[in-house]
């Protein structure tokens, strides 16, 4: 035995030493003032497990969004946490034009702008980039492909610093406007990525795990399941960011997230729920702060299914519901008060919200449709419904309120997939699920729950309404962006009572930060800018 | 000669479980009522979109001939590809296996060399103090919820004390070692990295010691049960009379005979930590192959949920052949047999 003792007795000895030499900065002492590690570095801790790849042409997770977001500039953007006013990015005039057949979109590029390689950006990258994106046909690619209409040959470079894309009738120039301000439309240095091509990946190899943009950050490493480093671009032309480095660790269980921000080895907890932020509301050293979402979580009812053909039985179950109820006391108010198919936030928004709880109103809209007793399913996903309650507890709340006016739910929760499944194919009865628009504008939502033809929301319920379908799609194609808003009120204004659906609320986003932590903005569309926060 | 045969019985034994868990696995992965199409490309995804996911992952052919695509290129060492990652499985089963080995082993040994010691301290003193302290202590640490004890050390050791990092395999500002292994911890002393063995080694403590306690609560329990039947034989007696030192008849005479079930448990022990860390891995942000196995599995990701299967059947028979090879060496009547 004593052979093989001493190599054992040589680990051993090994980690008591190691725990006990309670040294730097690994352990954190306590109470400490600021995150550890380097000064100037914000320390994020998140659960990242979505992240896919940091590739702007194909990041479609919300980790990945975020960080892609921060290496890369777009051509549009939209700035702080405004979504409905376009700002010019690289480009400092993107007109669309009536071509006869086609829009067609000239983007002027901005002189002196460089990659973080030294390259110059030119409408030779920006041509690049966009084609790649159709190229490579990833996650996002749908939204130039489908919903943009664009081929490769759409996108040209009439000279070295413009940039011609040509887009089909039936496409909404507003909404690729919008598309071009996410992540998607990050402009690559093409000469860096091309050198970094194997087997006609066009770089997306390497651009998994690296960047070439020409944004305020660059990412120095991703280490799997563990963290992404960002470290300052020091090529970025616009206002230099005052923290040069933002460490991005990956931490799934949320109660570590609030040790560690408690304690300051944190600056930023990504995924606190109500309950954690409420015991760390009011320590020392410690703020929290609230972001908007674009989500939207909503009860679908099946129009194929009886009664709920019946528009005023599908009234009735919207009036029914204790909307404040379900926002004050199982969201704890981490939620807003939304009633229509387009969340706050964006153009187009609705904020009417004529329903709440009204039994009697909602006994005589199914006396009117001839209904005593209705029976009907619920379907649920498991788990945590965002803003923070479990999706039982929402089923549950819903439950009650219907009994009230002689409605029976049975409520079946299954796993979100298993849920899809069957929700796309129109087995469904009631549902209920969440949606967030795929890019930040109007037709994202309006598309999907009007159009029955897309197949998408609509199609789930079974509501092929053909006239509000068709003025979704002409609404999306107008340019003049007050005619837009008009439109938009009044195709929400008609779902809103015509439609199958309950939208029960928008959550609201979480943080908890460090109160030295100034600056921090959340976007809607799942980022923040790193370059405006200081610490 | 006779080993060979044996050790050679054993590996067609444990290419015979493999065949068996990967018809299962692969037929319970696709038979469940969900698609993993819908759950790949979630709710936005068009039909065509579903069409063109399915086909890619061959889930338009017919069952059998999906397993004996995936048999051939399993054959050719191809693993397929993550539906979640989009990465290849094997890479991705390389990234993670060594973390969770590296917590489990560190947390075997534990196990091991406290639950050994104790489990004999406890046998021979038998009724009295220590004994009872031993026993309520093995008792806790085989009814205790890893998932709660996880949140209480990292609260104590981490929070309360910050004595220990809060999580994760080595400090954010230290650059791990060139990866040899993926053992961290034997990657930096080959790099001679100080800094790194340091910092691997301390995030090593918390999660190897909430891993370890309920295996050194076996391990424990075993070595005093076995202890005690070994302390009442007759060569024990023998030895004693013989006027041998206690520790040398305790030790010498009685611990060797009573390790062979105390082997086989941590054999055992060795393969249901590996497959055991998933709660210790999400509670110490510890990037494994639990935490893979659970986010695959969530999302329906079936080639990575086979990959990870077809390791641990692979992991169980091995570990268990290393109990027999242990056998061989403290049982010469094996050897002989």
């Amino acid at each position: 035995m004593s052979r093989h003792r001493s190599p054992i007795l040589f680990v051993i000895a090994l980690l008591i030493a190691a725990a006990c030499s309670s040294a730097t900065p690994t352990g954190g002492g306590t109470g400490a003032p600021q995150a550890s590690g380097a000064a100037g570095t914000l320390v994020y801790y998140a659960d990242v497990s979505d992240l896919i790849s940091l590739d702007p042409a194909v990041a479609y997770e919300f980790s990945g969004v975020l960080l892609v977001h921060n290496a890369y500039e777009t051509l549009v953007r939209f700035e702080g946490s405004d979504l409905s006013t376009i700002k010019a990015g690289l480009a400092t005039s993107w007109e669309p034009k009536d071509a006869g057949s086609t829009w067609d979109i000239t983007f002027k590029l901005k002189s002196g702008v460089k990659f973080t390689s030294g390259n110059p950006l030119t409408a030779d990258d920006v041509v690049y980039s966009l084609q790649r994106v159709i190229k490579l046909n990833k996650s996002p690619a749908f939204l130039f492909t489908d919903i943009a209409g664009l081929k490769p040959e759409s996108i040209k470079a009439t000279d070295g610093s413009t940039v011609v894309v040509s887009m089909p009738k039936t496409s909404s120039p507003q909404g690729f406007l919008s598309i071009l301000t996410f992540t998607v439309g990050g402009i690559v240095d093409s000469k860096e990525v091309k050198s970094h091509e194997t087997s006609g990946d066009s770089g997306s190899g390497w651009l998994l795990d690296h960047s070439a943009g020409s944004g305020p950050y660059v990412i120095d490493h991703w280490t799997k399941n563990a963290e992404v480093l960002l470290k300052a671009n020091p090529n970025y032309g616009g206002t230099k960011p005052p923290l040069s480095g933002v460490l991005v660790k990956h931490v799934p269980e949320s109660t570590n997230q609030q040790f560690a921000l408690e304690k300051g080895d944190a600056d930023v907890a990504r995924n606190l729920g109500p309950q954690q932020i409420s015991a760390v509301q009011g320590k020392q050293g410690i703020a929290t702060t609230q972001g908007n979402s674009l989500l939207l979580v909503y009860v679908g009812m099946n129009a194929t299914v009886k009664p709920l053909d019946n528009v005023n039985v599908r009234e009735a179950l919207r009036t029914a519901i204790d909307y404040d109820g379900i926002i004050k006391e199982l969201l704890k108010g981490n939620a807003k008060k939304v009633q229509n198919i387009v969340p706050a936030g964006l153009a187009g928004y609705n904020d009417a919200t004529p329903f709440q709880a009204d039994v009697n109103k909602a006994k005589s809209l199914l006396q009117q449709a001839g209904q005593t007793s209705v029976n009907l399913e619920l379907l649920v996903p498991t788990g945590q419904a965002p803003g923070g309650v479990a999706w039982a507890d929402l089923a549950a709340k819903l439950q009650a309120d219907w009994a009230k006016i002689g409605v029976t739910v049975t409520i079946k929760q299954t796993a979100q997939a298993d849920l899809l499944t069957s929700y796309r194919a129109q087995k469904g009865q009631l549902v209920m699920i969440l949606w967030g628009p795929d890019f930040p504008d109007p037709d994202a939502n309006v598309g999907p729950f009007t159009d029955y033809a897309a197949k998408s929301i609509a199609y789930r319920n079974g509501w092929d309404d053909k006239t509000i379908a068709q003025k979704g799609r002409d609404a999306a194609l107008i340019t003049d962006t007050s005619k837009r808003a008009a439109a938009y009120k009044d195709i929400t204004e008609y779902v809103l009572h015509n439609g199958p659906y309950a939208i029960l609320y928008q959550p609201t986003e979480l943080f908890g930060l460090r109160s030295n932590v100034k600056g921090f903005a959340w976007n809607p569309m799942g980022w923040l800018d790193f370059a405006a926060i200081t610490k | 000669m006779r080993f060979l045969a044996f050790l050679i019985r054993r590996l067609i034994g444990i290419a015979a479980v493999m065949i068996g868990v990967s018809v299962i696995t692969f037929a319970i992965s696709h038979v469940i009522p969900a698609d993993p199409a819908v759950a790949a490309l979630g709710d936005h995804a068009t039909d065509e979109q579903i069409a063109a996911f399915r086909a890619e992952y061959k889930l338009d052919r017919p069952l059998p001939e999906q397993y004996l695509t995936y048999v051939n290129d399993l054959l050719h060492g191809d693993l397929g590809r993550s539906i979640r990652t989009r990465r290849s499985v094997a890479d991705d089963l390389a990234d993670s296996f060594p973390a969770t080995f590296e917590l489990s082993f560190t947390a075997l040994l534990v196990s091991i060399v406290v639950g050994i010691p104790a489990g004999i301290w406890s046998a021979i003193s038998r009724g009295r103090l220590p004994d009872v302290v031993v026993r309520v202590l093995a008792l806790a640490g085989g009814s205790i919820p890893v998932f709660w004890l996880g949140l209480i050390v990292i609260g104590l050791g981490y929070y309360q004390l910050g004595w220990f990092p809060g999580g994760g395999r080595i400090d954010a500002f230290v650059a791990p070692p060139p990866l040899r292994t993926g053992l961290y911890v034997v990657d930096s002393l080959v790099a001679g990295d100080v800094e790194a063995l340091r910092s691997s080694l301390i995030h090593l403590v918390l999660p190897a010691l909430t891993l370890g306690y309920f295996s050194t609560a076996v391990i424990t329990r075993m070595t005093r049960s076995s202890m005690l039947e070994v302390l009442g034989q007759d060569y024990m007696r023998t030895a004693e009379a013989k006027g041998l030192r206690e520790r040398t008849v305790v030790l010498r005479h009685g611990l060797r005979n009573a390790l062979i079930p105390t082997v086989t448990i941590i054999g055992l022990t060795f393969g249901s930590l590996l497959s055991g860390a998933v709660l210790t891995e999400t509670i110490f942000s510890w990037p494994g192959l639990g935490r893979y196995a659970t986010a695959s599995a969530v999302s329906l990701d079936f080639p990575a949920v086979l990959g990870v299967t077809l390791l641990a059947a692979v992991v169980y028979p091995v570990a268990n052949l290393v109990v027999d090879v242990a056998y061989y060496w403290l049982d010469p009547r094996i050897q002989r047999g």
